[in-house]
Parts: C-alpha cells; structure tokens; sequence
C-alpha cells in the first residue's frame, strides 16, 4: 500500500500529518477543528490541491521548453517552467534534486537525480522498483519535511518539483509554494541552494506527460530513450482502448472515509481524462460543478453506484471498510466484488505504461453489472 | 427556606424544558439529513426496517443520533467534571491525555497488529485511554500530591505530549498506520456504526456512576482546596473519583467517535449560567447540554453541504466558539 501521487482529499497542505500531530495536543484541539474546518471547504478546490493541472494551457506548448540551443554541457542554459519561470544557468544542470514524482519520471528517461524527496518513504517506495536510486541522497519521507543541509550537501544544480491548478481553467497560484513544500519560507530558502523549476500537474495528462518530457529532454535525456517509453506507452494505450472497447463498463475512481465518498471527475485529473481520451468509460454524473471531486455523504452514497467496477484509493476506507457502511452495502461493483485498491502513477510513459496495464487486465477481469 | 425550594423547582424545571429541547432535537435528528427525505418515508424506514430505502435510517440516522446523544452527554458532563476538578474554566477533558492515549493505542493497534476493524479499534481506545490516565495520575501523585490541580493538569498536558509524540513517530514510520490514523483522528458522528456500543455504554455508565458520586466533592472543591479539606473532603478520594468519571466517559465518547472538541469545553459554561454551579444540577444539565449541542451542530452540518455534509467539528467550531465568546461577553461565566 503505497502513494503514488498527490490526487487526494488528504492533500491538502494543512492537512499534512505533522500538523495533525502538532494540533493534537489537547488544548490545542481546537487547531485540530481547524485542520477539519478545512475539510469542510474542501469543495474549495484551492484547499483539495487535488489534480493534475492543465499543463496544456498556453504555457507548456507554444512555450515550449527554451533550453539551450546548444545542448553541450558547458554552454549557457535556459528553461522556462510550466509556471513561466525562466531559470538561466551558465551550464547545463548536471545534479538534479527532485520531488518523487518528477524523480520518477526523470529516471525513466534516463536522469539519475541526486537527491530525492518523497511525501512518502522513498526508500521502500515501489514506484522506484526497477531503478537505481542508491547514489541519490534521500533528504524528505514526508510531505513538506525536506532536511535543508543534506540536500545543500548534494549540491544540486536544480530543484523540481510540481504545481497544481487551483481550477478546472489552470490557475496557478504563484503567490503560496509549490506542490511538495511545506510554505513560501521553505521555498525561499530551497531557492537559495539552486533555482526551483515546476512542473504543471493538471487537466490533459497527455500534457503533463509532455512537460515531464521537455524538461528531461533540456536535461539532456536523448530523444532514443524517450521514443523507446513512447513506444511501450502507445502499446499499453492501444490495448487499453482495446479492453475497454470488449468491455464496455463503467469505472468509478473513488476516495472514501467517515465523511462520505468523493468520485473522481474523470476529466479534472490528468491520469483519469488520459484514460478516458483512450476509451475507458469512467463515472461522471457531474462534470460541472466543484473542480475536481464530487462529494456524496453517505446518505447520498445511492447517487453515484452506477459504476461496475469500483477503483478505491490507497489511502482511504478499502473493502472491508466500505462493506461495514449499511447506506454502502447494496452498491452493485462492491456486492459483485469488483473493487480494486487503487492509486495514480507518475505522469511518465513507463510509469503510465505499467498503470495502463493493469487497469486493462481489471476492465477485462470484470462484468458489466447492469 | 422558600426561597431554596422556588430555585429548586427553577432547576427542575430547566432540566425538565432542557430534556425536551433534547427529544425535539432528536427526533429532528432522525428526520433531516443530506438526504431529503419525507418524514413519511423516515417513519416507514424507522418501524419497518425491511422498506428503509438504502439504509438511510438504520444505516445513518439512527446510530448517529445515538452517537450525538451518548457522545454529547458524556463530554457534556465530563468537561463539567473536569472543569470542577481542575477550577480551570478552559479545562477540556482531553487535558488529562485521555484523547491522546486513546490515539496512539488505535495507532499502535494498526502497526503492530494491522488491525483497523470497528470492534478493535474501540476496545483499543477504550484501553489506552485509561493507560494514559494512570499514568497521568501516578506520575502527578508521586510528585507534589494531589491538592492542587495543577500538578495534575502539568502531568496531564506532559504525558499528552511523550503520547503525542510516539504516536507522530508511528505515524510518520508507516504509511498503513498514517492512513488508518488520519481516518480514525476526525471526530465525526457520520459514517460510525453501532458496532460495539454496548462496551462503550458499560464504560460510559461506570462514568456516570463516578461523576455522580464525586458531586459533594466538587461542590467543596469549589470552595479551594484549603476549605475544602477543612469541610473533611478526602482529597485522593476526591480526585480519584473525579478522575476516573473524567477518564471513562471520554474514553467512552472517544472510542466511539474519535476525538470531537469543544462540547466539553462550552457545554459546562452553558449549563452553568442556566442551573448554577451547585454539581448535583450542573452535571446533568451539562449531559443534556453537551448532546443537544452536539446533535445540533450534528444536523446544522448535515444540511448545509449539498449531497456533500459539513463534518460536526466544523459547525461546533462557528457555533460553539461564537456561543462561547457570547457567554464570556456576558460576564455570567460563574468563577471557579
């Protein structure tokens, strides 16, 4: 049971289990209201930070990556990030610091960071199977939590990270930090070790894929190395569109816990809209509305059973769980067992390839209930 | 003469109007929710459970009432209690690191044993809720006694800390534990069940048993702990009684619920300017109090959310916090 990626409720920076803890004394409770007060604005999407953002907006494309003209290593460097940010060095960045999920995605184009922060243990962090991550220095387990010295230490010539919209339209909000920092302070401060370059996590995940691209590509990854993952993803897309095509079922993306069910809007999170351009028929009662998740309480839960296949996320109440919720009990998916733990991939080609795979393998496994 | 029995019958008749609010707000608990559904339909669900649409009644309604109402009057009284005990008006029950023991005890349950199911996690708060109180106690009465409240409140807040912190380390070590952490930690009546009721009611009526019987003694504490010996009030006795109806109906209320603040913080100050500071009224007036406040932040969230609810705490925040700046405004908050 890992975390993939940050497309949850439980993103929300205020909510980041340090904070939790500091709250919890009791006193203090009225902190830990707070953190739950947040909760209740959740429908605030600005509070969720839950999706990938629209990379493709005007930013990524038409301003596609300004790196250097010349691609040697000691010639001057520009690269202009999903935020707008020109970083020009006098070289080419050779020592990468990364958050996971960009790290994930720079491996598999062939860009060995140096230094790695996870929201999650990196270590024992399954993403990483299959690379070779034991000369990068490990500087952050938890979200926000990035030991300052040690990444100094690795003297990284650059810092990625990740932004998500605020929005369905890809409102960036410049003026707080970037996904995976705790707060503007932290974020000054990792400034002044190397500059800070962000990726877009939002709307197309086609687009979000393509960012992680340029940025690897102005790296120095090889354009063999990415066609290579290109062609593995297109493969696992093809069959994709395939399973989904003899199978035509409904997939519901959910997270639940005490407060209710929230269903992913398919087309709100890069990985979900990837899937659907691709064929796959998610829920989507409401794709209006609040960005990002459409939140039922369990009362309500009789609103969205219309799936046939239920995607669950790590993090939140599983099977066994949703089965002991009476108002949740008659759901057709959970009663016929199709209900599967899940969580997102990095928005890479190897990673989404593997993804596509297995939600391929669960659309062919499963029936079509009504 | 006359004058001690025309307060009396006030009383009695505050508590006697108090009870009725609560069966109002009950009953309304029953029939409204983030589910518009007619009264009618409640009522088929309610006495005929085989035609409860989806549940809604006996899958939600029901057992969150029930839950309110157990959860608010045992937070009600205890914060009564408690604020008695310590002579602090912003005493909570959590002080006595009930809250926090009940916590790491459900997180050391996930790690060790990857336990999160209903039943466990509710004995496992249950037991670590006492644990952290002896502790709580002992180390308080092996250093400078029992007289003042305060080494009691030190100890409380300290070992609320050493327990605080264990469980942030779990927490942090383990993502499985983080996960169930963060879903047990939100105190909410919404998606609890019944499940396990029935030890929780045992540890909640011992509770009561203790607060009932600490009555006398809080009324002397009242006076200062000098006057109060003087009067022949046992002082261990006193706080150990008083302690252990702190430590049940919380870990009751806790176990059920998670971690729900400020009903035991205002419900005591509500009651007090209502019935006064003599305990044998204040306590059960700080129940009704305490799960009518509950119940009706409870309900207020339930329908301002759309398909979506407000969680309780939420509501109890705006509410409660404005209920309890105006009592403080009003200057009727009784010394202690």
């Amino acid at each position: 049971m890992r975390w993939a990626g940050p497309r949850r409720p439980s993103d929300r920076r205020c909510d980041r289990p340090d904070r939790v803890l500091d709250s919890r004394v009791e006193l203090g409770s009225a902190n830990l209201t707070l953190v739950k007060a947040s909760t209740a604005l959740r429908r605030s999407a600005l509070l969720l930070v839950p999706a990938l953002a629209l990379a493709g907006l005007a930013g990524c494309s038409s301003d596609s990556g300004t790196a250097s003209s010349d691609s040697a290593a000691d010639a001057a460097w520009s690269y202009t990030d999903d935020t707008g940010t020109t970083v020009t060095l006098d070289h080419r960045p050779e020592r990468i610091a990364s958050f996971s999920d960009y790290a994930i995605g720079l491996l598999s184009n062939g860009i060995d960071p140096v230094a790695i922060f996870g929201r999650v243990d990196v270590a024992s962090d399954p993403r990483f199977d299959g690379y070779d991550i034991s000369k990068a220095a490990i500087v952050g387990n938890s979200y926000g939590e990035i030991d300052l010295e040690t990444l100094a230490d690795a003297a990284p010539d650059l810092i990625v990270t990740g932004i998500y919209p605020t929005d369905r339209d890809g409102t960036l909000d410049l003026a707080g930090p970037y996904y995976a920092f705790a707060d503007v302070e932290q974020q000054a401060q990792l400034a002044k070790i190397a500059p800070i370059v962000a990726i877009e996590v939002g709307g197309k995940g086609q687009d979000v894929i393509d960012s992680s691209n340029r940025l690897a590509e102005a790296l120095g990854a090889s354009q063999e190395t990415i066609d290579a993952a290109k062609q593995k993803f297109d493969t696992a897309a093809a069959d994709l569109t395939a399973a989904a095509k003899e199978n035509e079922i409904e997939v519901t993306q959910m997270y639940a816990d005490a407060d209710g069910i929230y269903v992913v809007k398919p087309m709100d999170e890069p990985e979900t809209e990837l899937y659907s351009s691709l064929g796959v028929k998610f829920t989507n009662a409401n794709p209006d509305g609040f960005y990002y998740w459409d939140i039922y309480s369990w009362e309500n839960a009789a609103q969205m059973m219309t799936g046939d296949v239920l995607l669950v996320n790590v993090e939140g109440y599983q099977e066994a769980d949703l089965r002991a919720q009476p108002t949740f009990a008659s759901d057709p998916a959970l009663a016929a067992g199709q209900i599967h733990s899940w969580n997102g991939a990095a928005l890479d080609y190897t990673s989404q390839a593997a993804h596509m795979e297995q939600l391929a393998d669960i659309i062919r496994s499963s029936k079509k209930l009504s | 003469m006359r004058r001690s029995t025309a307060l009396r019958s006030r009383r009695a008749l505050i508590l006697v109007s108090l009870l009725i609010a609560l069966g109002v707000i009950a009953l309304a608990s029953l029939m409204l929710g983030s589910n518009l559904i007619s009264p009618g339909a409640v009522l088929t669900g309610l006495f005929d459970p085989a035609r409860d649409e989806g549940a809604v009644v006996w899958g939600s309604r029901v057992p969150r009432t029930a839950l309110g109402l157990l959860v608010g009057c045992c937070l009600g009284i205890a914060g009564a209690v408690m604020q008695g005990q310590t002579r602090n008006p912003l005493a909570d029950p959590g002080i006595f690191g009930v809250s926090a023991g009940a916590t790491l005890a459900v997180v050391i349950g996930v790690y060790v044993l990857g336990t999160s199911s209903i039943l466990m996690t509710l004995w496992l708060a249950l037991a670590g809720a006492m644990v952290a109180s002896i502790l709580v106690f002992t180390v308080a009465a092996l250093g400078r006694g029992l007289s003042s409240p305060v080494p009691l409140a030190i100890a409380g807040t300290a070992v609320s800390a050493l327990l605080v912190a264990l469980t942030s380390y779990l927490v942090l070590a383990d993502e499985t534990t983080l996960a169930a952490y963060r879903i047990w930690v939100v105190g909410s009546l919404s998606g609890r069940t019944l499940t396990g009721i029935e030890g929780a009611l045992v540890f909640a009526g011992a509770g009561l048993v203790f607060a009932f019987a600490n009555v006398r003694s809080l009324d002397n504490l009242a006076l200062g702990t000098e006057l109060s010996k003087g009067l022949g009030e046992n002082l261990l006795r006193a706080r150990v009684v008083g302690l252990a109806a702190i430590t049940l109906l919380t870990a009751a209320a806790v176990a059920l619920t998670g971690p729900i603040a400020f009903v035991g913080l205002t419900a005591p100050h509500i009651a007090r300017s209502l019935v006064g500071g003599r305990h044998a009224w204040l306590l059960p007036a700080s129940g009704l109090i305490g799960a009518g406040v509950l119940l009706t932040c409870d309900i207020i969230g339930r329908l301002i959310g759309g398909t979506a609810e407000v969680p309780v705490g939420v509501v109890l925040t705006v509410v409660g916090g404005v209920a309890f700046i105006a009592i403080v405004r009003r200057g009727r908050m009784a010394t202690l």
